[in-house]
């Protein structure tokens, strides 16, 4: 397990990152989240060892990561820079071999060849990284940083870039990881991916905005909408939804109320939907997107920043 | 010992093929290679002129010792091959420094240095592999030109030149001054390369570590600086020291952080 706590990080009088504790687990993928210059990389760098915070803690399984201990915990991430990185004179095979040695892997030939065949680069072992297209690039530069099978991994806006295929493999892989037992952090512009591939969400803008699972997140902003779409006229059974919301309408052939208590009260309101002899076709809670809420977070906190003190 | 190893080889990877990079250094090493039997054997054949009817040179290569087993003109062979032998030496340095000073700041423009870090690699590793990939190809050049200049002497100066030219002072100077000179040279252009942001600064600087080395081999070619074999040999077992601390020195000086955060 990975784990920062009150991590904060200053260059010069601005303050890159405030306070940030956030854990993951083995087995668990936490997407950060957060606009240009939220304090993302600069996070990532803190948990991979390769700038000191300012203040806060670092722990893998535990063990502070200072300068004495860098070396040996390195050895156990797995960190994707947001540029690929790769040696471009070297060919794609070489590039791995050259990191097989950097972290002194005992079998290299046997784990570069597995590795070229998970990653679907075999075809490209022997042609020169410049030469490679930005997608297979990035997939080259994903199969190093998964090299020496670490136990954390770190990955920088993994699919910035990429085309719907090739950032869905990559996704694939790192369901695969995660199954495998290892913790990933995530960096991400990409909301969707993070809902869809995420355990946990953090939203990052200097200050840690929000941790919490992606159906949390949605949660806070949930209104107690719900939509319920019957066979025939809906209208017929609007006095049965006004007993739960008097301001229940007909929307697009559908009711729309308002539930104080959605969780609790929705099974009731179809129940007495039911009683009133209603054919229920569709019960839809509304649910905003993570987008929505993501939004939603940093328009508060620009109302904190303007607010003056 | 092993990441070493394996940043080394990266090192030696990247410049077998990007080859012209080394194009600077074979010249020097065919120049100076050439030179010096321009001067002692092609000018006197050509002029019918011997270099040991000339006083000043004669007299200037008694400094070298009475070699009573060769001729004067042999022992100005001698002298003016055992002069060249040095610049000879350090020559290929200049060429080493290009690669050298780039070899951080390189990884940092073309954004490979971040992951390099990221590995367990540690910092005098790193700069090690990066001074070692600077200074074995070239080394290997003037090894090769080394032989050469071994053989043309056998083969067109007076015989006995040759033989007197195989001394421990000899040894010192390929095996000791040469070196440590580059060793000292190089890792100084490190450092230089670990300090800026821009290639073209590290080179500038690179220049100028260039300069005492050129003003140790101007002091030679003119007989004005003549070291013994022991003078030759502190003053290598000195650059051997300066080069431990100057390591010491780089390791302390590397900041990985000032490194991914500062510099654009």
């Amino acid at each position: 397990m990975i784990a920062a706590r009150g991590l904060s990080r200053s260059f010069g009088p601005r303050i890159a990152v405030d306070d940030v504790s956030v854990e993951v687990a083995p087995g668990e993928i936490v997407a950060l989240l957060g606009p240009n210059g939220a304090g993302k990389t600069t996070t990532m760098r803190m948990l991979a060892g390769l700038i000191a915070p300012s203040s806060g803690s670092v722990t893998i399984d535990g063990v502070r990561l200072t300068r004495a201990t860098g070396s040996t915990l390195r050895s156990r991430i797995g960190f994707l820079t947001e540029a690929p990185g790769l040696w471009d004179r070297l060919t794609v095979r070489e590039n791995l071999r050259i990191y097989a040695g950097l972290y002194s892997l005992a079998h290299p030939d046997a784990v570069i060849r597995s590795t070229l065949e998970t990653f679907g680069l075999e075809p490209y072992a022997a042609t020169r990284a410049a030469e490679l297209s930005k997608g297979l690039r990035q997939k080259a530069a994903l199969a190093r940083a998964l090299l020496h099978t670490p136990d954390i991994l770190l990955l920088d806006e993994p699919t910035s870039g990429l085309d719907p295929e090739i950032a869905r493999t990559v996704r694939g892989m790192l369901a695969d990881r995660r199954r495998a037992g290892c913790a990933i952090l995530v960096s991400t512009h990409n909301l969707d991916e993070a809902e869809r591939l995420a355990d946990r969400v953090a939203v990052l803008h200097t200050r840690l905005l929000a941790l919490d699972r992606p159906a949390a997140l949605r949660q806070r902003l949930t209104t107690g909408r719900v939509l319920a779409r019957v066979a025939g006229d809906a209208g017929a059974y609007l006095g049965t939804a006004r007993g739960f919301d008097r301001g229940a309408t007909i929307e697009y052939g559908a009711i729309v109320l308002t539930l104080s208590h959605a969780d609790r009260e929705t099974p009731t309101f179809v129940r007495a939907l039911v009683a009133a002899g209603a054919d229920v076709l569709e019960i839809r809670p509304e649910v905003p997107a993570l987008e929505e809420v993501y939004l939603h977070l940093m328009a508060d906190e620009a109302r904190v920043a303007t607010v003056p003190s | 010992m092993i990441r070493f190893r394996a940043l080394l080889e990266k090192e030696l990877l990247d410049v077998a093929r990007n080859r012209a990079v080394l194009l600077p250094v074979a010249i020097a090493t065919l120049v100076f290679l050439v030179l010096p039997f321009v001067i002692a054997i092609l000018i006197p054949a050509t002029t019918g002129d011997s270099l040991g009817d000339d006083a000043g040179l004669a007299r200037v290569s008694l400094l070298m010792g009475p070699h009573e087993n060769l001729s004067t003109n042999g022992r100005v062979q001698l002298f003016i091959f055992q002069q060249f032998l040095i610049v000879f030496l350090l020559m290929p340095v200049t060429g080493a420094m290009a690669l050298a000073a780039h070899a951080i700041v390189g990884e940092k423009q073309a954004r490979t240095l971040e992951p390099l870090l990221a590995t367990p690699l540690t910092t005098l590793e790193l700069l090690m592999a990066k001074v070692a990939g600077a200074l074995i190809p070239t080394f290997a050049i003037s090894t090769v030109g080394l032989i050469a200049y071994a053989l043309i002497i056998a083969g067109s100066a007076e015989t006995g030149v040759l033989p007197a030219m195989l001394n421990p002072r000899t040894l010192v100077l390929v095996l000791g001054v040469g070196p440590m000179c580059a060793l000292v040279s190089l890792q100084m252009a490190v450092v230089i390369s670990s300090r800026v942001n821009d290639p073209r600064t590290a080179q500038q600087f690179g220049v100028l570590i260039v300069v005492p080395v050129t003003a140790l081999v101007i002091g030679q070619v003119s007989g004005a600086l003549w070291l013994s074999g022991r003078a030759l040999a502190l003053v290598a077992l000195g650059l051997f020291g300066a080069w431990i601390l100057l390591t010491l020195f780089s390791v302390a000086l590397f900041e990985r952080e000032a490194i991914l955060t500062r510099w654009k």
